[in-house]
């Protein structure tokens, strides 16, 4: 559904995004993750063919954005963070504005989108008047609007208190599950991500640095919490004997390929050290996330 | 679908109350000028005088078309290119300040045919901004002077092609004139709004696109006012702006109005290619 092959793009000979490849299959919900700057809105930005890619090819729904941008974005709905529509206008003349930019669109589909996102009653009081809730509301309604196979969210929960981002969060898994939409979600809400999403690709200062399943991403680094006497005279000792790998936060270690941790407790009793406990560490996508961002920030 | 799609830009332009800050300004200078001349008695008095001492009745052209010119003329020269400007340095540059652009360029839509839309939808104001400034002009004037009165003019020199500056109409003939001064005033309007247009399609504030095509229109003037420069007078773009004023001489000459229409048209035109041309390479981000 989407697809972006060796994608950079240059402002002012700093590069926002470099050697981008990325392959959304029909049916996913994929997350795409980085920091404020990572490249994400610009990647966003490139598959709706606002920003022009300085090098590489996207498509959509098999169309080349650049070269065919009309065609590509025939079935696209997107929803940018903190959504903005013409204030001094009702709900119902937003969204036959918008609408109207992709196909005449009859006024029983307007009336079917509003009540789909429940601001029926309110369609056509003025859009200043809507709190921040009705505005993602008629957000996603402008979306929905050109019955879309691929729907883009840029930060949807932006700006959501935790009831709506609850809301929001159902309104996708609905979305994904009623239309069967492809569906593709930029957030910082790591959270939001693991729960919603079967695929994530992570961007760090422009460049792809993980593209895999969620499963694969907390699998990734096989954490084990280890509480023994001296942590750092264990782990000396562990490391010159190869049985770990890397250490952090004063508790926890990961062990080299092929060793079982029963071979760490026997080496630390051994040696006289006592081991109160060894245990597997679930990796959460957060922690997932950060060492991630680790190297490149230090 | 064009249709349905510049319904929309005319719904978001006339939909807001900035829109008609235009209009407003533009009628309450009409009231004010018309109440100044009605009811201040040396300002009636001096427009009494200056139609005497050119040789005609001042009881007969002291009327409705008469003081409806003087405001043309006032009004063309100053609010009339502010609120153009205005309403031109908006059309892009707001959007993509609010960041609606970003919505709409999500659609399918070719960002000429945006533009083309956007475009014209503004020449659609200037026309109805012009149709209002002769509307008010003449009911406004028509209330508080006799309404079947001929038309004085005394027309500026930098206009003066030849033949006198003064000229007189019956009032049939007068109130064709007028009309068609104005119907000549939309290719002035539309021109500066095409300038400001284009400007807005570059990365800039509303207000800086406004600020720089009237920067452009006063620089020119001055340019065009400074006699050293006269012969040079054909090349200055308000000497064709102001073609409107020619149907206010005894003879019109058409062969000017020809010429200077196609002036203005080629250069809205040429504003709006530059403007698109402009926005086609540009990256659109939040």
């Amino acid at each position: 559904m989407i697809s972006l092959q060796n994608v950079r793009k240059i402002f002012g000979g700093r590069p926002a995004v470099e050697n981008l490849d990325l392959e959304v299959k029909s049916g996913e919900i994929f997350g795409l993750l980085g920091h404020n700057g990572a490249g994400k809105s610009t990647a966003i930005g490139m598959m709706l063919g606002q920003v022009w890619p300085t090098s590489g090819e996207i498509r959509i729904c098999g169309h080349d954005v650049t070269a065919q941008r009309q065609h590509a974005l025939k079935k696209v709905g997107a929803i940018f963070e903190s959504p903005v529509f013409y204030d001094y206008l009702s709900g119902w003349r937003n969204l036959e504005i918008l609408s109207h930019y992709t196909a005449p669109t009859p006024a029983k589909r307007i009336r079917e989108v509003i009540e789909w996102v429940g601001l029926t009653g309110r369609e056509k009081s003025k859009v200043r008047t809507y709190s921040h809730g009705m505005r993602a509301r008629l957000a996603l309604a402008q979306a929905l609007l050109p019955q879309p196979e691929l729907l883009i969210l840029d930060e949807p929960s932006d700006g959501l208190d935790p009831e709506g981002i609850h809301e929001m969060r159902l309104t996708i898994l609905r979305l994904h599950k009623e239309f069967g939409l492809t569906i593709l979600l930029s957030s910082h809400l790591l959270n939001e991500v693991e729960q919603l999403c079967t695929r994530i690709a992570v961007l760090n200062q422009g460049k792809k640095v993980f593209d895999g399943t969620v499963a694969e991403a907390t699998r990734k680094q096989n954490w084990q919490r280890l509480r023994t006497g001296d942590f750092t005279a264990a782990t000396n000792l562990l490391r010159s004997a190869r049985l770990i790998n890397e250490v952090r936060d004063g508790q926890f270690i990961t062990l080299s390929d092929g060793v079982g941790s029963e071979q760490v407790v026997r080496l630390l009793v051994e040696r006289g050290m006592p081991v109160y406990e060894i245990a597997p560490q679930e990796e959460t996508l957060e922690s997932f996330y950060l060492t991630l961002m680790k190297p490149r920030a230090n | 679908m064009f249709y349905y799609q510049l319904k929309g830009e005319l719904w978001k332009l006339f939909g807001k109350k900035r829109t008609y800050i235009g209009f407003t300004m533009l009628l309450l200078a009409q009231m004010l000028i018309i109440g100044l001349l009605r009811y201040y008695p040396p300002a009636h008095r001096g427009l009494m005088r200056n139609i005497q001492e050119s040789g005609f009745v001042g009881e007969q052209y002291v009327s409705m078309l008469t003081v409806a010119s003087v405001m043309a003329f006032v009004l063309a020269y100053t609010l009339l290119p502010l609120y153009v400007a205005l309403v031109g340095g908006d059309m892009v540059s707001k959007e993509s300040e609010d960041g609606t652009l970003r919505m709409i360029l999500s659609r399918p839509v070719s960002r000429v045919r945006l533009l083309l839309l956007k475009w014209i939808a503004g020449v659609i104001f200037s026309i109805v901004l012009v149709a209002a400034l002769a509307a008010g002009g003449l009911l406004f004037s028509g209330l508080t002077f006799p309404v079947t009165g001929g038309l004085f003019t005394q027309l500026p020199d930098d206009q003066n092609i030849g033949t006198t500056n003064l000229s007189i109409f019956l009032f049939r003939d007068g109130l064709e004139r007028f009309l068609l001064a104005h119907l000549m005033m939309v290719s002035k309007a539309v021109a500066i709004y095409s300038m400001a247009f284009m400007f807005s399609c570059f990365n800039m504030k509303p207000a800086a696109a406004a600020i720089l095509a009237l920067s452009a229109i006063l620089i020119d003037r001055i340019l065009m006012e400074i006699p050293y420069f006269h012969d040079l007078k054909e090349y200055f773009l308000g000497y064709h702006l102001n073609i409107w004023q020619t149907f206010f001489y005894e003879n019109i000459w058409w062969w000017r109005v020809g010429e200077s229409m196609s002036i203005l048209i080629g250069l809205s035109l040429t504003f709006l290619i530059i403007g698109i041309s402009v926005f086609q390479v540009r990256d659109i981000k939040s």
